[in-house]
């Protein structure tokens, strides 16, 4: 690869690998996975680089890659969620406001426990809509599916995330505004 | 819950990110790495699959000769294989022509044929030279040990033309017959002024043009040498080796 064309992969990589981890954990629910995930995206991309430089959206086409490599390492046989089987302590920290710091934790929950109990692709979907904030039109894109597939696929996770988020409201005694 | 509230909720749910410690040109190196290792291995398949193909390939396109341990010949019976190479063939022929003499005279010790693809040169063995048009196909001796002492036939394999007259010319007995397959069988002796048998010779002419010619003399021809009152091997004797039906030679 020609200098230049490396400098500019080397610029793309170091503004955009902090925001696709950020997906990829709200895809995996995992900041080590979501590590490896953006780091795979980012190798395919630089073996296509001289191919796909100077594409109009490169950030799109990166979050379809990250989509397409986080499906393929939920496809693969030898895969091997961690089983946890504890909780750790969590230490007080006497600096932060009590109450963002519960929403900051219910958030998490939701992500943990809610989220992580959609399927896949209609996880993805939520992701891409409410956390990127993407039209449908680019969500279809990345997904590669037409846009009515989207807006099923984002009624249905939404359906699916109210219901299981219902249930840990009223199993936690919150109430679910 | 409202879209709003999982947008937010989502926002809210990586506030306890961890920090990103992330080079690019680490992932570079490492790609590079994985690059270069992936050619290497293609280039490992590649020449395994050279060195596979190769390994059953040439063995066919080898040259089988008969003294390499490829072209090691184990069969006993005479027949002609197809594609037979002329140093395979003449050395058939030779074995065969040596074993059928000996069951056919005796008082023969020592025998054994040598033939080459071309003419012979004499004496045998001593020079090698490169095969001319008119040559035969191959030639030799049937080289034998009698009661007076050793001595040899001339064969000669060959596809040039031949003419009766001159083969007969100053013979005091020349004799042609027809065999069952189409080929001709013509018996000549020479007495060359004396009162024995000086040389006696068979040729056999094939309708595809092959004539072999078996020659006796009171002499040892393939030295010139081991002269004696008349010839080793009579000419009924030599007609019944050429028209053997065990030696193919064609």
């Amino acid at each position: 690869m020609r200098k230049a064309d490396e400098q500019g992969f080397r610029e793309f990589a170091a503004a955009n690998a902090a925001s696709l981890r950020r997906t990829a954990y709200l895809f995996c629910g995992d900041w080590h996975t979501a590590e490896d995930l953006m780091q795979s995206s980012l190798m395919k991309m630089y073996l296509a680089w001289k191919r796909i430089k100077d594409l109009d959206n490169l950030i799109a086409y990166a979050r379809k890659v990250l989509l397409r490599t986080w499906l393929d390492e939920k496809r693969r046989p030898w895969r091997r969620a961690e089983q946890r089987d504890g909780e750790l302590p969590d230490a007080a920290d006497a600096t932060v406001d009590p109450d963002t710091t519960s929403a900051k934790l219910w958030a998490r929950e939701l992500v943990h426990t809610a989220l992580l109990q959609v399927p896949p692709r209609q996880r993805a979907v939520l992701v891409l809509r409410y956390f990127e904030d993407l039209p449908v039109a680019e969500v279809a894109v990345a997904m590669g599916c037409s846009e009515g597939t989207v807006k099923s696929q984002t009624a249905r996770g939404l359906a699916t995330l109210r219901t299981i988020v219902e249930k840990l409201d009223s199993s936690s005694g919150r109430v679910a505004s | 819950m409202s879209e709003q509230e999982i947008r937010e909720g989502m926002l809210l749910a990586v506030w306890d990110e961890p920090p990103l410690d992330f080079d690019p040109d680490t992932l570079i190196r490492r790609v590079e790495q994985k690059k270069s290792r992936r050619r290497a291995l293609v280039a490992v398949g590649v020449a395994t699959a050279v060195i596979a193909v190769a390994s059953f390939s040439l063995p066919g396109l080898l040259p089988r000769d008969r003294d390499t341990q490829l072209g090691a010949d184990t069969r006993t019976n005479s027949s002609a294989p197809p594609s037979e190479s002329v140093e395979k063939k003449a050395q058939r022929i030779g074995d065969k022509l040596a074993e059928n003499l000996g069951v056919r005279m005796t008082n023969l010790k020592e025998i054994y044929g040598s033939f080459r693809p071309g003419q012979f040169i004499f004496p045998p063995y001593s020079t090698s030279a490169p095969q001319r048009p008119g040559d035969p196909e191959f030639s030799g001796y049937v080289y034998l040990t009698d009661g007076i002492g050793p001595t040899a036939l001339r064969v000669t394999v060959s596809k040039t033309s031949f003419n009766k007259n001159t083969f007969c010319s100053g013979a005091s007995m020349c004799m042609e017959t027809r065999q069952q397959d189409g080929s001709v069988v013509t018996e000549a002796e020479f007495f060359h002024g004396t009162t024995a048998v000086q040389q006696a010779e068979v040729v056999r002419r094939f309708e595809s043009g092959l004539f072999v010619q078996i020659s006796s003399y009171a002499y040892n021809p393939s030295n010139g040498s081991g002269q004696r009152e008349t010839v080793p091997v009579q000419v009924g004797v030599l007609t019944q080796l050429v028209t053997d039906p065990g030696i193919a030679w064609e």
